[in-house]
C-alpha cells in the first residue's frame, strides 16, 4: 500500500510570502555593508593617505550621478539593516528591571537613542573638530 | 432578513485532498461553503464533512485554540483553523492545505513522529539532581523568576511554527522553534536543574545554530510564545559560555 | 555530538551587526554626499586619518562588518538551497573577510 506523501521542499520559499521577501531583503543588506566598506570606506580612505591630487580625481568619480545613485542604494540597505537590527535587539537580549521585563519597544528605543548619539558624535568629528 | 441573506451567501474552499490508497499525486478540489460571520475555517470543514463530502480528513478537537491540532496553511499561512474566520479571507476562494514541511498521511492529516520525536530528544521536563521531600514543601519561585519562561510556557505544540520556518522545511535534522522554545522554557525555570543534560544537543549545530531569525515563527505563533526570541536567547547564552570556557576560572555565577 | 564553533562566528556576527548599524548611515552620508559635495575637504580628512585612533576604530568597523556580512552571506545562501555545499561556502565567506580586512590593515597603517 502507498505510504504518505513525503515532506515537500521549495526552492522558491523566500517568494512566498512578503515576510520572507522582507527577511530576504533584511539579510541582503549584508552585501551592501560588505561592498561599502570595501568599495567606497576602504578606497576613499587609500586616496586620503595617497594624497590631495589622488583624492581630488576621486572625488571627481564620486560626484558622477552613477556613484550617487550606488550610494543611496547603500544608504537605503544601510538604514534598512539599521531598523531591522534594533527591531530583533529586545529578542536576543531581553532586559528586566525590579523583576519585571523592559518592554520590547523601549529597548529598540534606547537603540535609535544609541544610534542618533552616534551619528551626531561622528558628524561633530568630521566636520567640527578636524 | 438578513440572517436569511447571509445564509444563502457562498464562499469557495479549495481544499487539499490526498488519498495514498486512491491518489497517486496531491489535488485541489473545489467546494461551495455557505458563508456565515461567525465560522471559522474548521466549521466549514465540518460542514463539508457532514454535508457533502465524509471522506474529507482533518484533525480537531477543542474549537477554542488551546488544543493545538486543528493547524492547516490557510491561504499559504500556518493557522489554527479554530480561529481563522471566514470573514477574514472574504470574498475568497480560501486555499486549505495541511501544515508545510511535514509528510502527508491524508488530506489535512500530517504525520507528526519527526516533531513527537524532537520534542521529547529536548527533554521538556523538570529535571532534578536530587527530589526534594514531600515534606519540605514545594519548590518556591518569585514572580521575576517565573517571568523569565512564563512566556516560552504557553506552547500548545500546535506545529504552526514548523509550518512557518524555512530552515526546518530545507534541513531535516533541524530540532526547530517550539521545541528549542520548550528547552529553553525549562532551561530558564530557576526549579529545573536540567540545563547540562539539554545544553549538548540544545547548542549543537542542529539546535540553535541552525536558526537564522527568519522569526515567522514568532509571527504564526497563535500563543505569542516567541519561539524566535528564545532562541536567540539561548545562542547569547551559548557564546557566553563558549568565550568564558577559555578563561582559567569560572566566574561567579556562571557554575551552571 | 560535536560541540559547535558557531558559537565564536556568531559573536563576530553580532558585533559587526550592531557597530554597522550605529554607524553607516552616517558613515554613508559622510562618504557618499558629504565628500562629493564638497562638504568635507581634504585637509579634513586627512588630519582626522593622520590621528592613529581613528584610523584603528576604521580598522575595527571594516573588520567587524566584513565578518558580519560574511556570516550573513554565508547563512542565506545555505537557506536559499546551497546547504550541500556548506563547509566549502563558509570557508569562502570568511576567508573573502579576511581578505578585506588583511587589505584594510594595509591601507591603515
Amino acid at each position: 500500500m502507498p505510504g504518505p506523501l513525503p515532506r515537500q521542499k521549495s526552492n522558491t520559499w523566500w517568494n512566498q510570502r512578503w515576510a520572507y521577501r522582507i527577511v530576504l531583503l533584511r539579510e541582503l543588506s549584508s552585501v551592501a555593508v560588505a561592498a561599502y566598506v570595501v568599495l567606497l570606506l576602504l578606497l576613499l580612505v587609500s586616496q586620503v593617505r595617497e594624497g590631495e591630487g589622488a583624492f581630488a580625481s576621486h572625488v571627481d568619480v564620486l560626484t558622477s550621478p552613477l556613484l550617487w545613485i550606488v550610494h543611496l542604494v547603500i544608504l537605503a540597505f544601510a538604514q534598512l539593516h539599521s531598523s531591522t537590527w534594533f527591531a530583533l535587539t529586545p529578542k536576543a537580549l531581553p532586559l528586566k528591571l525590579g523583576g519585571r521585563r523592559v518592554p520590547d519597544a523601549l529597548i529598540t528605543a534606547g537603540a535609535y537613542g544609541a544610534w542618533l548619539a552616534v551619528s551626531a558624535v561622528v558628524l561633530v568629528i568630521v566636520l567640527v573638530v578636524a | 432578513m438578513t440572517s436569511e441573506a447571509t445564509a444563502t451567501r457562498t464562499v469557495t474552499l479549495e481544499v487539499f485532498r490526498y488519498h495514498p490508497e486512491r491518489d497517486d499525486a496531491p489535488s485541489f478540489q473545489s467546494y461551495e461553503v455557505p458563508y456565515r460571520e461567525e465560522w471559522v475555517v474548521l466549521d466549514a470543514l465540518n460542514w463539508l464533512k457532514d454535508e457533502v463530502d465524509g471522506t474529507l480528513s482533518y484533525r480537531w478537537s477543542c474549537r477554542m485554540g488551546v488544543c493545538g491540532s486543528c493547524g492547516m496553511m490557510v491561504n499559504g499561512r500556518p493557522r489554527l483553523t479554530c480561529n481563522a474566520f471566514l470573514r477574514e479571507f472574504m470574498p475568497g476562494p480560501i486555499r486549505v492545505e495541511p501544515l508545510r514541511g511535514f509528510p502527508v498521511e491524508r488530506d489535512m492529516v500530517t504525520v507528526l513522529d519527526d516533531f513527537m520525536g524532537k520534542l521529547t530528544d529536548v527533554k521538556p521536563w523538570m529535571i532534578r539532581e536530587q527530589e526534594q521531600p514531600v515534606e519540605e514543601g514545594e519548590y518556591r519561585q518569585t514572580p521575576s523568576q517565573l517571568a523569565d519562561f512564563k512566556q516560552f510556557s504557553m506552547c500548545i505544540n500546535c506545529m504552526l511554527c514548523y509550518a512557518a520556518c524555512p530552515v526546518y522545511e530545507h534541513e531535516d535534522e533541524f530540532i526547530g522553534p517550539a521545541a528549542l522554545a520548550l528547552a529553553q522554557r525549562y532551561n530558564l525555570d530557576s526549579r529545573d536543574q536540567g540545563n547540562a543534560q539539554r545544553q549538548e544537543l540544545i547548542w549543537s549545530d542542529e539546535g540553535i545554530w541552525d536558526c537564522t531569525f527568519v522569526g515567522e515563527c514568532s509571527a504564526v505563533c497563535p500563543k505569542h510564545v516567541d519561539p524566535a526570541g528564545a532562541i536567540q536567547q539561548a545562542k547569547v547564552e551559548a557564546t557566553n559560555s563558549f568565550f568564558l570556557s577559555f578563561l582559567p576560572f569560572t566566574p561567579p555565577g556562571m557554575g551552571r | 555530538m560535536r560541540p559547535s564553533n558557531e558559537p565564536f562566528f556568531w559573536a563576530m556576527f553580532s558585533a559587526g551587526g550592531m557597530v554597522t548599524a550605529l554607524l553607516l548611515p552616517v558613515l554613508v552620508v559622510i562618504t557618499g554626499f558629504l565628500v562629493p559635495a564638497g562638504v568635507v575637504e581634504f585637509a579634513q580628512l586627512e588630519s582626522l586619518f593622520d590621528f592613529w585612533p581613528v584610523r584603528l576604530v576604521v580598522f575595527g568597523v571594516v573588520f567587524l562588518a566584513l565578518f558580519h556580512a560574511a556570516h550573513r552571506i554565508r547563512h542565506t545562501l545555505k537557506d536559499l538551497g546551497l546547504r550541500s555545499v556548506a563547509t566549502p561556502l563558509a570557508v569562502v565567506c570568511y576567508l573573502g573577510a579576511i581578505a578585506g580586512s588583511v587589505w584594510a590593515a594595509t591601507v591603515l597603517v
